[in-house]
């Protein structure tokens, strides 16, 4: 189902040969040209670039707040970082919102896979792609993903906020990459940004226990790191869980109660990470159908092979920084829409805020 | 290219990548509107102050780690965000104004920042502008974009100018390009050289005579230029034996009674002198004060008895009459000799122009501090310049000329430079900023040098000198030969 681009991509020899002719579906750059097809003298109000813009949409936030806890429902596992040697490729996604148009909103997303193998790192960039989400297109945009990536009825789903389609169009593409590396590697341990959550309209439980499934038939073990989480225990957030145990150690937490009534599901065991004696904590999911020993394994493993910083697997905390945007790229994205697709780029002044000061209500915000 | 920021006389424009600008060069703002331009030079190129640069710069530099890497961009956004991120911030430094064609200097205007539009000024078109067309051209060289770059004969006439850079720059060589380009404008020049670097004015590389053979003289002192004392005025003496040979004022007294006494008996020879000195009835220290400096001018060899080996300064410069040069070869002269041929030189000089035997002179005068005395440096820039001696100096320790000199220069000819404490004798010359001399010279590369004063109508440009076909040589004295 994966279309080949017109797109001429130069071989990656650098890469692992399964991953040279990494592509990207071909509806999707062609979603990308399309939507700013119709920007030609429109009006951009860029966005005041902010960077932390581009930061977590991931499904950790959505997650439940458990509301009964006991303490035996921890349990510390210390590690023993091994040396065996095993590739690791991590994945991450950005997206940054450019400014508004007269009709919609700006936006451009851009994908990193970094894999690491005998402590080198290689880097591969999708993107940046830039976006434009109107009310007429973002139903399109959204069915023409979840059509790509779910093979489910585009029908099925209720069609996103205009605010929200760029969150939604980035974890689509991250979970498409996901996809691709599940199928195209092997015995690999693969980074995710993010948990293992389903059930939000990003995730659905099919898509996602098919993905931990292909991932499982070719070896590959995922590991599934967010930086905040909202799950608490108690009136504790989880990464602020302390142990006994000498760093480095997983604290398994066992079991979280969840709301009756909320469709969302673990798919993964949820541990806290403590690998370095600093207090920088992790959640980590582990793919609830991989036995616990092969998960523990692999993050041994990885304590073995790459290196931390802060705690912080190395190899996700560059596909992070590959994929985010700085201010000055912000620039020249926008700079490429306004050449390239006639975009006028104007620094409106907020009427509103001109002659109300910042107190005024209402539509602006 | 945009208009960003303007302070005072300084203007910052936003350059891209695609523009090749260099430093020196000049940029025309042309507004539209107003039917008049700017001119503006680039005197210092930075980096843009581009938002997010550093985080930029931070991802990509992963510990020493060698990361590597591809970019799939198929929509191929990535030259514009580079375009972005190699943007330079160009300082520039308002020179003036062009309405309709006429240059001015003023620049009490303000051409609009979103409608102007930003090109780059061909230093021909410049100097075109500025009307720098002449007669009697020299053509120095040429400019960043390959255009030759000509100066007007006529500005360096009654002129002074300073030639001044590092070691090894081309300081030489552009005098005896203005040398030679003078003579073949049938001007006389003389040239104190100290190294002895302008002796082979009339060879051309491969070591056959030129057109300038005949035309340049070289005189070196003791050897091919001796004097008789009855040529020397007694005027030329004293000064010799005050400045070079530091004689107290009641010997001298004591030694112009001799000189005359020697005159009136149509005497005056070195042996006679001599003798009169050492039979003179006077005070002993006297006595010994002169003998002591007596021995000096004998010791110099300069000065002879016998009629045939003397020269005539006075031949000499009438050879030079339809251009010629005069090279006072003081490589092999003693510091206090040097000063007494410079001495003697310089009155005859004067004694020929008040005569109007001459009618001016251009002097090129090489590390002048080194002979020439304290009192002549305000002497050449006013009292012999109005004789019509036209001096040039050049020199590697531009500190040594002093402040007032600098102001008076109306040309200066400056190469590279990277020493500060130089850099700030330089830039206190008149004609320009500071601002720009310091940073324009630290970066000139060898053989350029950067013009300012009138020769360019008071726009510095930055100049790549042509080469000559002259034989170079005796700049440098070397241990080992046999490899270069
Ligand atoms: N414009 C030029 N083109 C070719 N050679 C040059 C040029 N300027 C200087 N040179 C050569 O470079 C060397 C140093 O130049 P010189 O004039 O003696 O330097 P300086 O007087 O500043 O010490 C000489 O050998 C000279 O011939
Ligand atoms: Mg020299």
């Amino acid at each position: 189902m994966i279309g080949q681009l017109p797109f001429t991509a130069t071989p990656r020899y650098n890469f692992p040969t399964e991953y040279q002719n990494l592509q990207l579906p071909h509806n999707f750059i062609e979603l990308s040209l399309r939507s700013m097809r119709k920007l030609d003298g429109e009006c951009l109000v860029p966005a005041a670039i902010s960077l932390s813009d581009s930061v977590e949409s991931h499904p950790s936030l959505y997650a439940p707040s458990p509301s009964n806890y006991e303490s035996q429902s921890l349990r510390s596992i210390p590690l023993k970082p091994s040396q065996q040697p095993a590739t690791i490729i991590a994945i991450d996604v950005s997206n940054i919102k450019l400014g508004e148009t007269d009709s919609g909103l700006l936006i451009a997303i851009r994908a990193a896979v970094v894999w690491m193998r005998n402590r080198q790192y290689r880097y591969l960039r999708l993107g940046p792609f830039p976006f434009h989400i109107t009310e007429q297109n973002k139903q399109k945009i959204c069915h023409l993903f979840r059509a790509h990536n779910f093979q489910t009825s585009p029908n099925s789903q209720i069609t996103p906020k205009l605010t929200d389609t760029h969150n939604r169009i980035s974890n689509l593409l991250e979970c498409w990459l996901q996809m691709n590396i599940s199928t195209r590697s092997q015995d690999s341990i693969v980074l995710w940004d993010g948990s293992l959550t389903a059930g939000t309209p990003d995730n659905p439980m099919q898509f996602l226990s098919k993905l931990l499934e292909t991932a499982r038939n070719r070896l590959n073990r995922i590991l599934a790191f967010a930086k905040t989480t909202t799950l608490r225990i108690g009136n504790q957030v989880l990464t602020d869980l302390t142990t006994e145990t000498p760093s480095p150690c997983l604290i398994q937490v066992k079991s979280i109660p969840l709301n009756p009534s909320t469709p969302l599901r673990f798919l993964g065991n949820i541990y806290v990470t403590r690998f370095a004696r600093s207090n920088c904590s992790f959640r980590l999911d582990i793919d609830k159908n991989l036995p616990i020993e092969e998960g523990i394994a692999a993050v041994e493993q990885l304590l073995g092979n790459d290196m931390l910083y802060q705690g912080y697997p190395e190899t996700l905390r560059l596909a992070h920084i590959y994929s985010t945007f700085t201010a000055s790229e912000v620039i020249g994205i926008q700079r490429f829409i306004a050449q390239t697709h006639g975009l006028r780029i104007i620094m409106r002044p907020n009427l509103r805020r001109l002659l109300f000061g910042p107190f005024g209500k209402g539509v602006d915000a | 290219m945009k208009l960003y920021k303007k302070e005072g006389n300084t203007v910052q424009v936003l350059g891209f990548p695609t523009e090749e600008i260099e430093k020196g060069e000049y940029l025309l703002v042309e507004d539209p509107k107003r039917c008049r331009s700017l001119v503006l030079q680039v005197i210092d190129i930075q980096f843009a102050n581009i938002p997010g640069i550093l985080e930029e710069l931070l991802r990509n530099s992963t510990d020493d780690r060698n990361i590597y890497g591809e970019n799939f961009d198929p929509i191929e956004v990535a030259p514009h965000i580079t375009y972005i991120q190699d943007a330079r911030m160009l300082v520039c430094k308002i020179r003036g104004t062009l309405q309709n064609g006429e240059p001015s200097l003023s620049s009490a205007w303000l051409p609009s920042r979103s409608q102007s539009h930003i090109r780059k000024l061909s230093t021909t078109s410049l100097l075109a502008n500025a009307k720098v067309n002449s007669s009697r051209p020299i053509n120095l060289g040429e400019a960043r974009d390959s255009s030759s770059i000509t100066i007007d004969a006529h500005l360096l006439d009654g002129k002074l100018n300073i030639v001044t850079g590092k070691k090894e720059t081309g300081k030489s060589h552009i005098s005896k390009l203005l040398v030679l380009s003078l003579i073949d404008y049938g001007a006389p020049v003389v040239v104190l050289d100290l190294n002895g670097e302008y002796t082979n004015l009339g060879l051309s590389r491969t070591g056959e005579k030129t057109e300038y053979y005949k035309k340049v003289c070289i005189l070196c002192p003791g050897e091919n230029f001796k004097v008789t004392l009855a040529q020397t005025n007694l005027r030329v003496v004293l000064n010799i034996l005050f400045h070079a040979l530091d004689l107290p004022g009641t010997s001298a007294r004591e030694f112009r009674r001799i000189w005359k006494s020697l005159k009136e008996q149509d005497a005056l020879t070195m042996r006679r002198l001599g003798e009169s000195i050492r039979n003179r009835q006077c005070n002993l220290h006297v006595r010994d004060a002169l003998n002591s400096r007596y021995y000096s001018l004998v010791n110099s060899g300069f000065f002879t008895d016998n009629q045939e080996e003397a020269i005539s300064l006075k031949e000499s410069f009438k050879a030079l009459q339809d251009g010629g040069a005069l090279i006072i070869n003081l490589r092999n002269t003693s510091t206090i000799d040097r000063q007494i041929v410079v001495e003697f030189i310089l009155s005859k000089l004067i004694e020929l122009l008040t005569q109007w035997r001459l009618r001016a002179v251009f002097l090129f005068a090489e590390e002048a501090h080194l002979y020439l005395r304290e009192t002549y440096w305000d002497d050449i820039v006013t009292r012999m310049r109005h004789f019509g001696v036209f001096t040039t100096f050049v020199t590697n320790q531009p500190s040594t000329i002093r402040e007032n000199i600098y102001r008076q220069a109306d040309n200066i000819f400056l190469f590279n430079f990277t020493n500060e404490h130089d850099l700030e004798a330089v830039s206190r010359a008149a004609r320009v900023d500071a601002e720009t001399v310091k940073s324009i010279a630290h970066d000139l590369h060898p053989h350029h040098c950067l013009v300012l004063g009138r020769v360019v109508r008071d726009y510095p440009v930055v100049v790549k000198v042509r080469a000559l076909d002259v034989q170079t040589m005796g700049q440098t004295r070397l241990f080992f030969t046999d490899q270069n």
